[in-house]
């Protein structure tokens, strides 16, 4: 993966230096508008007309949604995962797009169809840009924490938010259940990249659960805990607001031509000149994201450094409507 | 998990039975349970709010006519020729009906030189439909071009108080070759002032609540495009309010302009062209809009009638909850309550929550004033996947993006989904669960539930 990376890096660098930026593919409101103009049918079951949408400025750069579940492994370029399934699971159904809070579903697996019932298990797999979360949290300690304390009165706690080591990487678990369903919901998280990555596994079988956490199966990228997952290395170090004013030298301000209202988050990778390499818009209507982009290629940012060597910085920006302010953090010391 | 609850013999015997085969959809609930009724009471209607409702209650019922009688402007398009006739499960206001109404509008003369569409039976779905993209010289369906606009089901064309006007019904035959039609059922308006008068911030408040939930749902607000304010109405939430609402569809389903749609509608693919023909405009030869208010009047009956529509439909109460009954025997409360619970504790109340919040201080009357409002609904959209998409984009709302539904009197509702493409709960909450969908993980958690707790929450959901 690493090699993949630096070949991406050193294309995206080449095409940069012969004064072409990558290519703009901000989604549409139709998708393959551009392929098919007209259809003798419209496909059953499909969604043509989108709404809000994530999209990004090239198709190069892995994005947090791009998971895929195939021949029985879970994966993930962007956050570094690699799961191997339980025997026989699978996705049936991909999730929702990207919420305009930043909150992904990367997978929802289990077994066959054909054992779906009381005796099965199922995993959510999901994702919290933690640069455009709401809740008063910084990682993934403390949003378990603020999970556990604002459980509904249909849950009781089963095993109070404590560490646990998967793939040698500490992570966070929790552990409720519901009385009246007679189901138990195990939670693990972590931080990669400044989201926190939550496994969600759901059965009215504990042994089953305990089997599948317990079970070894997970590859994970080097310096990520339930605390800390900050990029670097072969990834983009990640800083929070690393947008405001001090840091850019160049600013333009987008203009949406309609009103909409919707909050547009927004993750940029700066490079190590302080120029845009990669936008990747997580929840933007098609005119919004080429308003977005169109602003965004003329911005320049001071370069980062890190011991006195430039590397690239990955942020957030919030257009659109304001942030609303944050609640106050769950109280407790975090990880009890 | 120990239930202590007295179940007689013979009714343990069929539970038994019961949770040993597959669940079953108790079904429509018969029995009145009083929905229809208004919130007004009249000893505490210091505005004298009440006349205004039953002056709605009247005008919602009249029949309209194109020209000549006492209510004009229908068409030169529409679907039915009254509010009540879709509106109209298990009372005036609700959704539609076993039968029909549609079916009737040909042989009973009200659209005479229509051609019934395949897709209105007799006793199917009381339907709005909606071509989500124009078609091509070819009949193709072209996905560049996005449409979504209503497809009314009939003309004015041969009826005697029409004139000349003589415009041919959408080419339904077409559209269904090319896979591009979807259908509307009527969304029940009873308890509707009260969602009208939930403040943006109770709303705001309730979706902070649910942020950190583990299902994987995260819902927006469907907003106005004039103020940026959360939209409510309709099955994408497009409508501000109820008179928005009333106007919209008095323009769209009847073809009657009023003040806040003036103008007389065309289809979709008319309005790209020409417009309608003047052959078919000012039909009730009394200009425009044809519904205005009516200043030599007295009392209630000043108002315009979308402005009665709205008093009507604000002034209904919620539906009450009821008793249910299952294969002939009435469900008891405990098992009522544990689905409940049940529907609470696997998340189906994480988007279908049962209290959004509590209605602010209301200037029309005081029973829509801080009154918990009990919609089983978060006003949100929701990313509802490729088996619910319909590819129609409404506000910002996209083609899958649909309002949770608010499932109060769902005990007494025929038909299911925006759709009507069920008439059996089951098939409905399964039908939540396909690719992009955030109901999903929900609905997974329903089928790890035994048979005899599926069974209680479906017997919750019609006692709702």
């Amino acid at each position: 993966m690493n090699l993949y990376f630096l070949s991406l890096v050193v294309l995206s660098a080449s095409l940069l230096a012969a004064g072409q930026t990558p290519s703009l593919n901000s989604g549409s409101s139709v998708e393959s508008s551009n392929k098919h103009q007209s259809l003798p049918k419209v496909p059953a079951e499909s969604i043509l007309v989108k709404g809000a949408w994530s999209s990004a400025s090239d198709s190069m750069i892995p994005v947090p949604e791009a998971a895929t579940v195939s021949e029985g492994v879970f994966s993930d370029p962007y956050f570094g995962i690699s799961y191997k399934l339980p025997q026989d699971w699978s996705q049936e159904y991909e999730g929702p797009p990207a919420s305009e809070n930043g909150r992904y579903v990367l997978a929802q697996i289990g077994p066959p169809k054909t054992r779906d019932g009381p005796d099965s298990a199922s995993m959510l797999i999901t994702a919290q840009d933690m640069f455009f979360t709401p809740l008063p949290a910084a990682n993934a300690v403390e949003l378990t924490e603020y999970l556990k304390h604002h459980l509904q009165a249909d849950y009781k706690v089963e095993i109070a938010p404590t560490s646990a080591k998967i793939a040698d990487r500490s992570f966070s678990f929790f552990a409720y259940w519901s009385p009246v369903a007679e189901l138990h919901w195990y939670v693990v998280a972590i931080q990669i990249r400044c989201h926190v990555v939550q496994f969600v596994m759901t059965s009215r079988d504990t042994k089953l659960l305990d089997h599948l956490l317990g079970l070894n199966n997970m590859k994970l990228p080097a310096g990520v805990s339930a605390t800390r997952g900050d990029g670097g290395g072969p990834v983009p170090v990640c800083i929070n607001d690393y947008a405001r004013d001090e840091n850019v030298i160049t600013r333009i301000d987008p203009v949406f031509t309609a009103r909409r209202f919707n909050p547009v988050p927004v993750r940029i990778i700066i490079d190590k000149q302080g120029k845009i390499k990669h936008i990747h818009f997580i929840s933007a209507f098609p005119d919004q994201a080429k308003a977005i982009s169109d602003a965004l290629e003329q911005w320049k940012f001071k370069p980062y450094a890190i011991d006195g060597k430039p590397v690239e910085v990955e942020t957030g920006i919030l257009f659109g409507r304001a942030r609303q302010t944050r609640a106050p953090r769950a109280s407790g010391p975090a990880g009890q | 998990m120990s239930k202590s609850r007295f179940v007689s013999l013979p009714l343990a015997l069929l539970l038994i039975v019961s949770a040993a085969s597959a669940q079953t959809d108790p079904g429509v609930q018969s029995a009145s349970r009083g929905t229809g009724a208004t919130i007004i009471s009249p000893s505490n209607d210091p505005n004298g709010f009440t006349a205004f409702f039953n002056d709605g209650f009247n005008r919602f019922r009249e029949i309209e006519a194109v020209s000549n009688s006492a209510n004009n402007g229908l068409g030169p398009r529409f679907n039915s020729n009254q509010c009540s006739s879709c509106h109209a499960q298990p009372a005036m206001g609700g959704s539609g009906a076993a039968v029909n109404p549609q079916f009737l509008l040909i042989s009973s003369g009200v659209a005479p030189d229509n051609t019934m569409p395949s897709f209105i039976t007799a006793n199917g779905p009381t339907l709005e439909a909606r071509a989500p993209f124009f078609l091509n010289s070819s009949g193709e369906a072209n996905t560049a071009a996005p449409n979504g606009g209503v497809e009314d089901l009939f003309t004015v064309a041969g009826r005697s108080d029409a004139g000349n006007c003589n415009l041919a019904q959408p080419n339904f035959a077409a559209y269904l070759a090319a896979n591009d039609l979807i259908f509307r059922i009527p969304t029940p308006t009873f308890g509707a002032g009260l969602i009208e008068n939930l403040d943006d911030s109770t709303l705001l408040a309730n979706r902070a609540k649910n942020l950190s939930n583990t299902l994987g749902i995260s819902g927006t607000f469907n907003r106005s495009g004039n103020d940026g304010t959360i939209t409510r109405f309709g099955w994408k939430a497009q409508n501000k309010s109820l008179h928005m609402f009333a106007g919209e569809a008095y323009n769209v389903e009847m073809g009657i302009s009023n003040e806040l749609f003036p103008q007389d509608r065309p289809l979709p693919e008319e309005e790209q062209a020409a417009g309608l023909p003047s052959s078919c405009l000012n039909l009730s030869g009394t200009g425009y809009p044809e519904d205005t208010s009516n200043p030599s009047q007295t009392n209630a009956a000043v108002l315009d009638d979308v402005s009665a529509f709205a008093n009507f439909m604000r002034f209904l109460a919620p539906p009450p909850p009821g008793s249910v009954v299952l294969n002939g025997s009435q469900v008891p409360a405990g098992l009522i309550a544990a689905g409940s619970a049940l529907f609470s504790s696997i998340g189906c109340a994480a988007c279908h929550n049962p209290s959004p919040g509590t209605t602010q201080l209301s200037n029309f009357v005081p029973a829509l004033s801080n009154v918990q409002v009990n919609a089983y609904s978060d006003l949100e959209i929701h990313n509802m996947g490729t088996r619910l998409a319909d590819n129609v984009s409404q506000g910002s709302a996209g083609g899958d993006q649909f309002r949770t539904a608010p499932l109060w009197g769902l005990g007494q509702r025929i038909f299911l989904l925006h759709d009507g493409r069920t008439t059996n709960l089951y098939t409905a909450i399964e039908d939540h669960k396909s690719t992009r969908s955030e109901a999903t993980t929900v609905i997974n958690n329903f089928n790890k539930l035994t048979s005899a707790q599926q069974q209680e929450l479906l017997d919750f959901l019609r006692s709702l």
